[in-house]
């Protein structure tokens, strides 16, 4: 089982690795060569700040065109984490608007509630759909870290869990192969690394 | 519900791990022991996030700080903050790379803010947490810059307005009077300014046992309440500090740390 982590230096990307090998999966690495993303069983997009920066820097490592190839064609399982599944909605309107890598049919829009803090910063329970194979297992309240101020929306039928943050909103979705979480399973103890693993296990 | 949040602090300094009292520092051990006497990996477990202080007097050593947090963080499943001494983007940059979700800033808010804005714009805005250090003089909160030394003159709900407008992800906010004490949080000052801003507030500075963090966490506003005292929570302190908000019906979230 070969676990390669998108590297486009966005982020922390030390805590997603080291979740990975204490789960035991000690074949994981981090990269942005295509050849290596090419050799992998699972992708993962991890991700903190701004959009739009990381949209640039994804064109300038010339990985737009590789993902979309290894996850749509070669249909290599894929989970995106905070930016990075937001990264993977059609766009956002963070700092203007900006096309993604568009794997599914979802866009990004900052918060529109009242009277919330913003950053939602903190942990949050999530309330997963029936038969979610992300939660599969977890046998608690399922609380989960989010920091971030925008959130994904979609017409399509790929919501996995939803959270209440001022408003209902998409706190991971599952498509077939393609996954993400806008909370941090690595920064989420035991909950999260449950969640890891059931991402490399069953997609 | 978005949950409260229980935070760790650590003081380092000098390579070493110490107890503030008023900003007075007092030497308890190295990170080997932390790690052998107090298994620090598995009380992470009792936390939701962990804030890691350089507080050196003398010239800090970034280098050495960045490799310090690196080595704790691996296998700490929560979101870690490191701080104290970042001057430059690149101070912020060695901090980020070696594991650290979160940077905390001081002095340079008030000297200078153009570093904040350079964090804010590569990181994002949830990368920031403001250390708002004070002192009661007169009956009125004063903002201390430079470990505790030197006074801003900008009133305390002013200093927090222009904070927000910075656009820092959260604000720590720190009695150095109460620092190290165990006698509880300054709560007057607290529930005055816990909303006078929109972004997360949290408290620092008194918490001696697991009530006095529960009367933070109830003044409206607060998100969440941090303490640094290593010898009222280290072992199984905060373990059970934990479990007696809980059962007191504290709002923090729950694990399922059994069955790993």
């Amino acid at each position: 089982m070969k676990i390669v982590v998108v590297d486009y230096g966005m982020g922390n990307v030390k805590s997603v690795i080291s979740a990975i090998r204490y789960l035991g999966f000690e074949d994981v690495i981090l990269s942005n060569d295509s050849s290596i993303l090419a050799s992998a069983d699972k992708l993962i997009l991890p991700g903190v700040g701004n959009y739009a920066m990381a949209v640039k820097k994804i064109h300038e490592l010339d990985l737009h065109s590789i993902i979309r190839e290894l996850v749509l064609c070669k249909k290599i399982p894929i989970l995106g984490i905070c930016l990075g599944m937001q990264l993977i909605g059609r766009s956002s309107t963070e700092d203007g608007f900006h096309e993604g890598l568009a794997l599914i049919d979802a866009k990004v829009e900052a918060f529109n509630s009242k009277g919330i803090k913003i950053p939602h910063v903190g942990y949050n329970q999530v309330e997963p759909v029936l038969n979610s194979r992300l939660y599969s297992g977890i046998n608690t309240e399922l609380d989960y870290y989010f920091t971030h101020s925008f959130r994904m929306q979609s017409e399509a039928d790929i919501c996995a869990s939803r959270c209440v943050y001022g408003e209902n909103f998409i706190a991971s979705f599952e498509k077939n192969h393609i996954a993400g979480v806008q909370f941090h399973p690595e920064l989420s103890q035991h909950n999260g690394l449950k969640l890891i693993r059931n991402f490399i296990e069953k997609f | 519900m978005l949950r409260n949040r229980l935070i760790f602090g650590l003081i380092y300094n000098e390579g070493c791990f110490m107890q503030s009292r008023n900003f007075r520092l007092q030497r308890v051990g190295d990170i080997n022991w932390l790690e052998k006497n107090y298994k620090f990996q598995k009380i992470s477990f009792s936390m939701d996030e962990l804030l890691v202080v350089d507080a050196t007097r003398k010239e800090k050593n970034i280098d050495k700080f960045s490799e310090t947090i690196s080595r704790l963080v691996e296998d700490v499943f929560i979101p870690v903050t490191a701080g104290g001494g970042i001057r430059s983007i690149d101070d912020a940059e060695k901090l980020f790379n070696s594991g650290a979700d979160k940077v905390l800033l001081n002095t340079p808010l008030y000297e200078n803010e153009m570093l904040a804005k350079q964090i804010i714009a590569r990181y994002g805005a949830q990368s920031l947490i403001a250390s708002v250090d004070y002192k009661i003089i007169e009956h009125e909160p004063i903002v201390y810059i430079k470990d505790g030394t030197v006074s801003v003159p900008v009133a305390m709900e002013d200093y927090l307005k222009r904070l927000e407008r910075l656009g820092v992800g959260e604000i720590l906010f720190n009695s150095i009077e109460k620092d190290g004490t165990g006698f509880g949080y300054d709560i007057p000052n607290i529930t005055k300014y816990a909303n006078s801003v929109n972004v997360p507030f949290i408290i620092l500075g008194g918490a001696g046992n697991g009530a006095h963090l529960n009367d933070g966490l109830n003044v409206e506003g607060v998100s969440g309440v941090a303490t640094a005292n290593l010898f009222n929570f280290i072992g199984n302190g905060l373990p059970k500090a934990r479990e007696f908000m809980l059962n007191e019906g504290a709002n923090l979230a729950r694990w399922d740390n059994a069955d790993f």
